[in-house]
């Protein structure tokens, strides 16, 4: 399983609350490598809800469908996926967004639908993780930015 | 609160800037004397709801705010499934918060249990959507009546006797009565279906995809007949209207905040994902005693059980 090279035990632990309250389980259920929709019994809504935790949890905003977004971005739709089925460099960029699932399950002839029966709780740690580093870089260059403007008054 | 086709904006011209203050009063109701409500419409397309839940409170608790004091506060639509489920929201106002659930699963389970009546309990009942509140409530009050119920889902129906099969298909087949109760439809494909299937219904998109076989009937699960003294005024019966309701008749959600505020109760039937059975038993007392009872539809209309036929008659044995 691989979530990140160090898992901050301050944002897991708040990642695994989010999703406890979310989907009714105990907090030990809840583990990095258990798939939201067969293991954890996670139906549509409840990604809503879990998004929303995890936004309160950590005052940032997660796209909707960003990691599909993400995928597709700067692809042609046929280069993506041809009649919903990923294509060999749809595939290719899914395993480099997605580190946490397993190579086998991101296997030829996936269909996009199915790309959410990928998802497990580190998944959102991950993005959870992505995003809470891009803040902290927008707030550094906020602060130097500031910093530059006062020094040429 | 919201209307239930979640398509305000195209009447009110309400766009992605529109501000949380944009929220408007769409009509006002009443039962006889004994209660007032009003409807409010939030500023925010169903992309727009979904994708931006903090800004979708903000409208929510503005549009509590506007309606003036309250006893009870119901959520419709989009505006019951983000933010919590009402949670958010009932952090942020005093009167308690219901999204509708407990009545949604009432007039479902009413409207399944006249369907077994009509057609025998001999087969099971399969209940799609087991995973969610109003699945799971359902399913746990239709096996505490001893209905041999089958979910579609490895997870769903913790704790209770019932049959769970791997995949909706599965859960479907030789079924005779089909309970739609997911949060989101589209989860079975009309060919799965028993060919003498009933299908309540719901799923907002629907159940079933595909081209329904004939003898197949998918029928509206959640609407509740409109007791004599229930009062909307010519704003009120364009809303139920426009809202898809029809004329003499409303979805349960609608009246969940109704009933909450006669019943005196401080809780709210429904909040958040859980939704307990004796909740859902609880709001179907008030609301029967105050005059509403579930009945089976199709699009406006009720739908007659006598139209359902008690058994397909078997193969003939002539040649």
């Amino acid at each position: 399983m691989t979530i990140a090279v160090q898992v901050d035990s301050e944002i897991w632990t708040k990642v695994q609350d989010a999703f406890a309250i979310a989907l009714g389980l105990e907090e030990d259920e809840v583990t990095p490598e258990a798939r939201l929709i067969d293991d954890l019994g996670a139906e549509s809504l409840d990604f809503l809800d879990i998004v929303f935790r995890l936004e309160r949890a950590f005052d940032i905003k997660i796209p909707r469908g960003g990691i599909e977004a993400e995928a597709r971005e700067g692809m042609d739709e046929d280069i993506y996926e041809v009649e919903g089925v990923l294509t060999a460099a749809g595939l290719a960029k899914l395993t480099e967004l997605m580190p946490e699932v397993p190579a086998e399950e991101l296997r030829e002839g996936l269909r996009v639908s199915e790309i959410p029966d990928l998802f497990r709780v580190a998944t959102f740690y991950n993005i959870v993780v992505v995003l809470l580093e891009q803040k902290e870089r927008e707030s550094v260059s906020v602060l130097t930015t500031a910093a530059e403007e006062r020094a040429v008054v | 609160m919201a209307v239930r086709a979640a398509r305000p904006g195209l009447l009110f011209g309400w766009q992605d800037g529109s501000r949380p203050e944009d929220v408007v009063k769409i009509c006002g109701l009443s039962l006889g004397t004994a209660i007032e409500g009003v409807v409010m419409g939030v500023p925010m397309e169903p992309e727009a709801l979904l994708g931006d839940q903090e800004r979708a409170l903000e409208c929510m608790v503005a549009a509590v705010e506007a309606a003036g004091p309250l006893d009870a506060v119901g959520l419709g639509s989009l505006c019951a499934v983000v933010a919590g489920r009402g949670e958010a929201l009932a952090e942020r106002v005093s009167a308690p918060v219901s999204n509708g659930g407990a009545a949604t699963a009432w007039a479902l389970l009413e409207n399944t249990i006249a369907v077994l009546d009509r057609v025998g309990r001999s087969r099971p009942v399969a209940v799609l959507g087991a995973r969610g509140p109003v699945g799971g409530a359902v399913a746990a009050l239709l096996a505490a009546e001893g209905v041999e119920v089958r979910v579609d889902h490895a997870r769903a129906g913790r704790g209770l006797d019932v049959h769970r099969a791997t995949s909706p298909e599965a859960a479907v087949a030789d079924c005779r009565v089909v309970v739609g109760a997911a949060t989101t439809g589209a989860m079975v494909q009309a060919s799965a279906l028993s060919p003498d299937a009933v299908v309540i219904d719901v799923a907002i998109p629907g159940t079933v995809v595909g081209r329904k076989p004939t003898g197949v009937q998918i029928l509206a699960g959640e609407a509740v007949t409109l007791p004599a003294d229930w009062q909307r005024g010519i704003w009120g019966w364009m809303y139920h209207v426009l809202a898809g309701y029809g004329p003499s008749q409303v979805f349960a959600c609608l009246v969940e905040p109704l009933v909450l505020a006669l019943s005196d109760r401080s809780t709210p039937f429904s909040q958040g994902r859980t939704l307990a059975p004796e909740q859902v038993r609880a709001f179907g007392d008030s609301a029967r005693a105050l005059g509403f009872q579930p009945r089976l539809a199709t699009g406006w209309r009720a739908f007659p059980l006598a139209r359902i036929p008690a058994a397909i008659p078997g193969p003939s044995a002539a040649g």
